[in-house]
């Protein structure tokens, strides 16, 4: 019966335990908190993705504007030798010259 | 306001309603805790543990059950994740504690009889096994009915009621060695 009794005494004291004032504050805090990190990590995704983004776009462009390069037709190269060139100022000499 | 439409404002994103539905349910949340953990400092931070818990699921819960129900639920796994966790660190704060619970009217002597007592007492409850203890104090610190002790357990009615039975033996088998 005793055992009973300070088992009673015990709970009651444990119940009469009152949590700080200010809990609620805090877990608002720790939640707005919570949140805010969430936010910044999805910002930082956003910007990696448009980063990634932009590096693939620029990547192919420089692949489309290779490709086409070499698709395109073969490279001449056009060597004069002027030492070779007729003098075209005999013709335009006169009769009299 | 009804807990429904302070969950309908928290989904649609109003923080004050959280606020008004941790402010209604703060005590008893904390009450529960305390039951498990002994200490003031754990049961805070394990309350705060469950609110934040509670705020990240809200969107899942299914109103099949009461909302009190479902929060007991929360709390009580909370509980026994955070005693598994910290285990040490909390005896010897809940000796702590249970030492501090002095009265100015007691001797020394009584003092030190009042704190073993307790101690043992303390000991005592967390030492019964997991669902017994659950049960226990759901019924002793909540003042719970059987009713909603199996609700919030998922377990009948007969089943808590053996659960209680025999806590209350074991406790006695527990607390009647000197």
């Amino acid at each position: 019966m005793k055992t009973e009794q300070h088992i009673d005494e015990f709970i009651r004291r444990e119940k009469e335990t009152i949590p700080n004032p200010y809990l609620s504050t805090r877990v608002m805090a720790k939640i707005e908190g919570l949140e805010k990190v969430e936010r910044k990590k999805n910002t930082l995704w956003q910007t990696l993705a448009l980063a990634a983004g932009m590096a693939a776009v620029a990547f192919l462009g420089v692949s489309i504007g290779s490709s086409d390069v070499k698709s395109g037709t073969k490279e001449r190269i056009l060597n004069i030798n002027d030492r070779q060139i007729e003098n075209l100022g005999y013709y335009n000499l006169g009769e009299d010259e | 306001m009804s807990d429904e439409q302070l969950i309908n404002d928290i989904i649609s994103g109003n923080h004050a309603a959280f606020k008004s539905l941790m402010e209604k349910y703060q005590q008893q949340v904390f009450r529960t805790v305390m039951g498990f953990v002994h200490t003031k400092e754990d049961a805070e931070e394990v309350t705060q543990d469950v609110f934040i818990r509670v705020y990240q699921s809200l969107s899942t819960f299914q109103h099949n059950a009461e909302f009190s129900t479902w929060l007991y639920r929360i709390t009580v796994n909370a509980s026994l994740n955070a005693l598994r966790s910290n285990r040490k660190n909390r005896l010897l704060q809940s000796l702590e504690t249970i030492f501090s619970l002095r009265s100015e009217e007691k001797t020394p002597l009584e003092e030190l009889e009042y704190a073993e007592r307790n101690k043992r007492i303390g000991e005592a409850i967390d030492s019964l096994p997991e669902k017994q203890r659950t049960a226990f104090i759901l019924s002793r610190y909540e003042e719970l009915p059987q009713k909603k002790i199996a609700a919030v357990m998922n377990r009948s009615e007969g089943a808590i009621e053996q659960l209680l039975q025999r806590a209350k033996e074991n406790l006695k088998k527990k607390l009647s060695i000197p």
